[in-house]
């Protein structure tokens, strides 16, 4: 009787594991490929490693993430691409007109591009990528890349529903597609160059349902026009990636590209012992690994510049309660933050902070300090004339003293000019290491020429900034960005009614440098733009909306059987189809 | 009993009722939603007005308490914001299989384990295998499990090539018994990983009840009635001893499903412990509240197991 019960549990266990075993075998279903198993033996295998898996959404139109761009990259593409200096070249588009007044573009198309599936690309899959951005029910599937579509003609009265037309892109015939904007536009060839969709394949499904839809999201199903095709997934753990043998830049030679989600703590161990080839976007591997990196004889590592950077911010004002309970963001109506707002302590703090030190003692000397807010990858970086703000604590007290910051009461902290307590509340977010790591030391340095500084707890993102939008009390904060790499407008970030504008900044005449910097005719002149962002820059710098700290240096790594590689300065998966692996012997 | 069941099934209702609203309101309280952490110098915050505009999230509370949950009782838990256009519940079912996988392939090396070393160390205490597993005991106790994970991994799938490093199933695998016996292959590692602390904590608890029980009168009494040793230890002793190993086992049921957010992440084995936390990090409130629910309603079902297993074990407790 007894025994009977153990081997009825006995049995309970091994039919539960039965059930599971069945049920997930299904999810592996629909994989075309089943003869893989001898693999490495006749097929050429490249295996890229990620830290983090993809959320599994492979529609462009909807992905957020850099982890789904890694398969993206493979195999969608866009009208245009960037090549070394980030200038714009061909790529689906063969060659591009602009109008008098470059308010409009037209793009001759390459008429010898097919689909994963065989169909012809057009100049109407390009119509329907955009018209699909532009949908009134977009936002509401879950898309965010309207400021694709916000400058063409027709925006407002295609997304509100009023028309089916949409002026904005129109097919003049299967190979010519013009992009009507509704003012001269100077980053016009960055807006066309989002990835394509195919329309004989969404052209059925509602753009609310387009999200949800297999084509968005299963391997097969996925169409695109690159290099190589979406074979093959195991949920979170496995991307597959077969080549496409009729791409129209030529076969591929690598016949699969594995994506592979590994824990970061055993990525390095994985390439050492030659399981994976590469390690590269969005995070490389960490620069305190470099060495051991290093080390490995068939790995060789990349190292360049990050497109963003780090600042400590400065909170200049503050929003109202008013208005930031309408969610309004009116300049007018800022209330200056009386603590900082003495330009030269602003100065004195840049001072005070040994940004080398930080660079060296946390970025293991992979980093470099940046004096501007424009990226240093584009030619309209200005290295020269911004003030460079070297490390220099007696400057700082100097300053501080001249603007009457002075400790009275020997408490070995300065008091505000008025006699009264001074302490600077210092905010950070939880998230990044690195940084998180930095805002003691920071503090510490601050309080080195006498500055009081409350540190306060670190945040996590999403609480952070919020808190950040509506903040009353911070009056320094710590926070990261990436930035664009089609072109160099500092507007969305640095612009007195920029909600990304935390510290509140208010300069109308940096704001209306950045303006003229993208207004028609003169903006297309490359020399003039230059010289407004250079006069831009050097304001920023000495007006001081935010320090920016350092750029860190993106490390990738591969194994030298890998050959053919060429990063461009966004991105290791850069003409992905010319790669090949050297013949093992 | 059945009569007991149904009741403490009704029971449930109120109290997963009310774990919702308790779980709706925190979430609401803390701060942040789920497009506050997307900062995009190309992405007009506007479009993420819009966005909350579309979910509702401007709306009264309340109303959105009740709008999610008039779903839910139809059985919609919406769309995932983090992932977008995925349906919840197949979200969570995608994930569920490898979670269970997982976790009751540990709990049953644990119990496999645990239980008789536990007699064992209680019957022979204070001999070499006892003190080994008491040693044990504090070193399964002791260890992270992300640190014996990432050992686990070091030694006996790089080194060794024993066992896969990462994931939870071959790219090959085309079911049936070999399928199967791959996925076993999968679970070593991160199962036994799992395992560990439970194992040493069931082991500590098995040895000190069973001490407990032998040391009783009545196990006096039963011996001295001439009972063979091994009639004492299994009808008299066990029994008696199994009672809060079930208590125990009646939790770990509900752990089973909430997944193992530690082991899961060293092993990169997509399971619910994984999403629970990016969800949290994200802001994802529609994961999070099916989620909770779920869990929820598992913990609630351990200790009606728990509490049916008690009267088996011990026919001293009966529920009318």
């Amino acid at each position: 009787m007894k025994k009977r019960k153990a081997w009825l549990s006995f049995l309970a266990f091994l039919f539960i594991f039965g059930i599971l075993t069945a049920c997930g075998n299904n999810e592996e279903a629909d994989s075309d490929e089943q003869s893989d198993e001898g693999e490495s033996q006749e097929e050429s295998i490249l295996v890229g490693v990620m830290d983090t898996a993809p959320t599994g959404q492979f529609n462009p139109i909807f992905y957020e993430e850099a982890y789904e761009a890694n398969i993206l990259s493979f195999t969608h593409e866009s009208l245009l691409t960037q090549n070394k200096k980030l200038e714009f070249e061909p790529l689906l588009a063969e060659s591009w007109e602009f109008n008098e007044d470059h308010s409009s573009v037209t793009f001759k198309l390459r008429q010898d591009v097919y689909w994963h599936d065989g169909e012809q690309f057009t100049a109407d899959d390009v119509v329907f990528t955009y018209k699909s951005i532009a949908d009134p029910d977009y936002i509401k599937a879950g898309g965010v890349r309207t400021s694709y579509v916000t400058k063409l003609v027709g925006y407002e009265e295609y997304n509100s529903g009023e028309t089916d037309e949409f002026p904005g892109v129109v097919a003049e015939d299967d190979f010519t597609v013009t992009f009507n904007f509704k003012e001269p536009n100077v980053i016009a060839l960055a807006d066309a160059s989002f990835p394509i969709i195919p329309e004989h394949i969404f052209k059925d499904i509602p753009v609310i349902d387009m999200p949800s839809a297999d084509e968005s999201l299963l391997p097969n199903k996925v169409i695109g026009t690159g290099p190589y095709k979406f074979t093959q997934m195991i949920e979170g753990q496995e991307y597959h990636l077969t080549k496409n043998e009729n791409y129209w830049q030529g076969e591929p030679q690598i016949e699969k590209v594995v994506w592979k989600v590994v824990n970061q703590d055993i990525i390095l161990s994985l390439l050492e012992k030659g399981e994976i080839d590469f390690v590269a976007d969005p995070n490389g591997f960490q620069a305190a690994d470099y060495d051991k990196v290093d080390s490995m004889d068939h790995v060789k590592i990349i190292e360049q510049m990050d497109f963003g950077y780090q600042i400590l911010g400065f909170i200049h004002n503050f929003r109202t309660e008013e208005d930031m309970e309408n969610g309004v963001i009116n300049p007018d109506n800022f209330v200056p933050n009386e603590k900082l707002a003495d330009k030269r302590v602003r100065q004195a703090i840049a001072y005070a902070i040994n940004r080398p030190y930080l660079i060296k003692g946390l970025l293991h000397d992979r980093g470099q300090v940046i004096n501007s807010p424009i990226a240093k990858q584009f030619e309209y970086f200005d290295g020269e004339n911004p003030e460079q703000y070297e490390f220099n604590p007696e400057k700082a007290k100097q300053l501080l003293d001249e603007a009457g910051y002075v400790d009275t009461n020997g408490d070995g902290f300065r008091e505000d000019p008025n006699g009264n307590e001074w302490v600077l509340n210092m905010a950070y977010p939880k998230g990044n290491v690195i940084r998180e790591k930095s805002a003691p030391i920071i503090e510490e340095m601050l309080e080195e020429v006498g500055i009081n500084i409350n540190l306060l707890q670190p945040l996590d993102m999403s609480a952070y900034v919020e808190q950040l939008t509506n903040n009353t009390e911070w009056d320094l904060y710590l926070l990261g960005w990436s930035l664009s790499t089609t072109d160099p407008d500092p507007s969305g970030l640095w612009t007195a009614a920029d909600a990304y504008n935390f510290g509140r900044w208010n300069n109308p005449e940096a704001d209306a440098l950045v303006q003229k910097a993208i207004t028609p005719p003169n903006a297309f002149d490359s020399e003039f733009r230059k010289q407004v962002y250079s006069d831009w820059q050097v304001m920023f710098q000495d007006d001081l909306p935010a320090l920016i700290l350092y750029v860190k240096n993106t490390l990738y790594a591969y194994n030298t059987r890998l050959k053919g590689v060429n990063p461009s300065p966004a991105s290791f998966l850069n003409d992905v189809h010319k790669w090949y692996l050297e013949s093992e012997e | 009993m059945y009569q007991y069941i149904f009741r403490r099934i009704l029971v449930f209702i109120p109290m997963l009722f009310a774990l919702t609203i308790i779980v709706f309101a925190l979430l609401k309280a803390a701060p942040g939603d789920p497009y506050s952490k997307i900062l995009d110098p190309d992405l007009d915050p506007s479009v993420l007005e819009e966005a909350r505009e579309a979910k509702g999230y401007n709306d009264p509370i309340p109303v959105q308490y009740f709008r999610w949950l008039s779903m839910a009782a139809q059985g919609d838990f919406g769309e995932s914001i983090r992932y977008v256009g995925r349906d919840v519940s197949e979200l969570i079912l995608s994930r569920l299989p490898n979670t269970l996988y997982l976790g009751v392939f540990s709990l049953f090396v644990t119990l496999i384990v645990a239980i008789p070393i536990g007699i064992y160390s209680a019957r022979n205490p204070y001999s070499p295998l006892d003190y080994f597993a008491t040693g044990f005991g504090f070193f399964g106790l002791a260890v992270p499990n992300f640190f014996f994970g990432l050992v686990a991994i070091y030694l006996f799938a790089i080194q060794l090539g024993w066992f896969p490093s990462q994931g939870y199933i071959s790219v090959s695998n085309s079911g049936g018994f070999g399928g199967f016996l791959d996925r076993l292959h999968h679970l070593v590692l991160p199962g036994l990983t799992l395992g560990l602390a439970s194992t040493a904590s069931y082991m500590r608890y098995m040895r000190s009840e069973v001490l407990t029980v032998l040391g009783s009168d009545y196990i006096r009494t039963a011996r001295a009635k001439g009972l063979t040793e091994r009639t004492v230890l299994y009808k008299h002793t066990l029994r008696n001893a199994l009672i809060p190993i079930i208590t125990l086992f009646g939790f770990e049921f509900g752990a089973i499903v909430s997944g193992a957010v530690i082991t899961e992440g060293v092993f990169t084995f997509p399971g619910i412990g994984m999403l629970l936390l990016e969800s949290i990090g994200n802001r994802d409130y529609p994961v999070i509240m099916a989620l909770t629910l779920m869990f929820g309603l598992f913990i609630l079902v351990g200790n009606l197991i728990a509490d049916i297993l008690y009267s088996i074990v011990d026919p001293r407790i009966r529920y009318d």
